[in-house]
């Protein structure tokens, strides 16, 4: 990266281009930029990033909880794209000490977001201080009311510190999820079989469970919480969007 | 992440000493182990020798030790094997906290 980049003016003049030419974008703009893979349908971005890059660079978090399904499509991604995967690991001893303290159900009771601290959110950040840019597979259709204004990028505001600004692209926040799927079936794109069996949103094997037709592809996270905890009603950067406070119909 | 150096004493006779043992075991056992960044011999035929010059540096006379460098560059000395091991619990559940924290401030999290 040469220059500081003027974030709400680059994420309008992309927000009307295809996911490709967004990861082109970034790809070219970023030598030291890598994608985050969840081990779900976000690995339309890895397909598309290959046919841009070969080599482009992929990680993802291993919690050490997740599908046995999940840890196996990984491996099935990374020998069909020819791809190296870097396959992050929570602190051991920060998990320790979690456990020891609080068994290892501990989210059923306290919530999800201490073991996510741990497990996700720990290696994450320490991955993303060595990067100047990640990309992610975050949809504005994943939430409904504020995510409306998710940008396809976006000065990451959690991770960027005084000496590394950190650029987040989410080259797919304008597709729905029947999109990813249209694409997924027409690129013959491998998939999580754990799709197959009714899993929408695919996380951890504790805290992910199949949902029925029609229902949000939240309600398989987190389902013990009240809704109005599982995620912040009042994000700051999307009650800033347009459409802020408006009820999405689905 | 802390930088942890372990500092273990031989003897002139080439032997190690007990409580160094000891303490090695423990960690081994209790899975600290792999916190431990760097091992430094003390040897006492060898007074220019790491562990040795450390044990000055820090002004520490007994053996085993540790030193915990944090990234901010503040260094903790422990030549108590429980105060580190409660120094690192407590750090770990202050680490804990500041990654919920940032959860709560930062909603899109949940989406990774």
């Amino acid at each position: 990266m040469t220059d500081v980049l003027n974030y709400p003016q680059v994420a309008k003049e992309l927000d009307t281009q295809t996911p490709q030419e967004i990861l082109e974008w970034a790809l070219k703009r970023f030598d030291n930029i890598s994608i985050s893979f969840s081990g779900a349908e976000d690995v339309v971005l890895i397909d598309m990033a290959t046919r841009i890059d070969p080599s482009v660079k992929v990680f993802s978090l291993d919690t050490g909880r997740l599908h046995p399904e999940t840890y196996q499509y990984i491996e099935r991604v990374r020998d069909h794209y020819a791809i190296e995967i870097d396959v992050l690991n929570p602190n051991a001893e920060a998990v320790r000490e979690l456990v020891r303290q609080k068994g290892l159900f501990s989210f059923y009771k306290d919530g999800h977001k201490e073991c996510c601290a741990v497990r996700k959110v720990g290696p994450l950040r320490d991955k993303l201080a060595t990067l100047d840019a990640w990309i992610t597979g975050q949809r504005r259709d994943q939430s409904e009311g504020t995510r409306d204004s998710l940008p396809v990028i976006q000065k990451d505001a959690a991770f960027s510190t005084d000496t590394n600004v950190l650029s987040k692209f989410n080259p797919l926040a304008s597709w729905s999820s029947e999109d990813i799927w249209s694409y997924i079936r027409e690129n013959d794109v491998p998939y999580n079989p754990l799709h197959r069996r009714g899993f929408t949103s695919i996380g951890c094997e504790p805290c992910t469970r199949a949902i029925l037709p029609n229902q949000h592809e939240r309600e398989g996270r987190w389902w013990w919480e009240n809704p109005d905890e599982k995620e912040c009603g009042l994000h700051s950067d999307n009650l800033n969007g347009p459409n802020a406070l408006k009820v999405v119909a689905k | 992440m802390p930088h942890i150096t372990l500092v273990k004493k031989v003897f002139k006779n080439g032997d190690l000493c007990k409580k160094c043992g000891e303490v090695s075991e423990r960690l081994e056992r209790e899975g600290l182990l792999d916190l431990i960044n760097q091992i430094a011999i003390a040897d006492e035929s060898d007074a220019e020798s790491e562990g040795m010059r450390l044990a000055r540096e820090h002004n520490v006379d007994r053996a085993p030790f540790f030193i915990v460098e944090e990234d901010d560059g503040a260094v903790r000395i422990f030549d108590i094997y429980f105060k580190f091991k409660k120094y690192i619990s407590n750090r770990a559940e202050v680490e804990r906290q500041d990654l919920t924290d940032l959860i709560d401030q930062n909603p899109d999290l949940d989406f990774i």
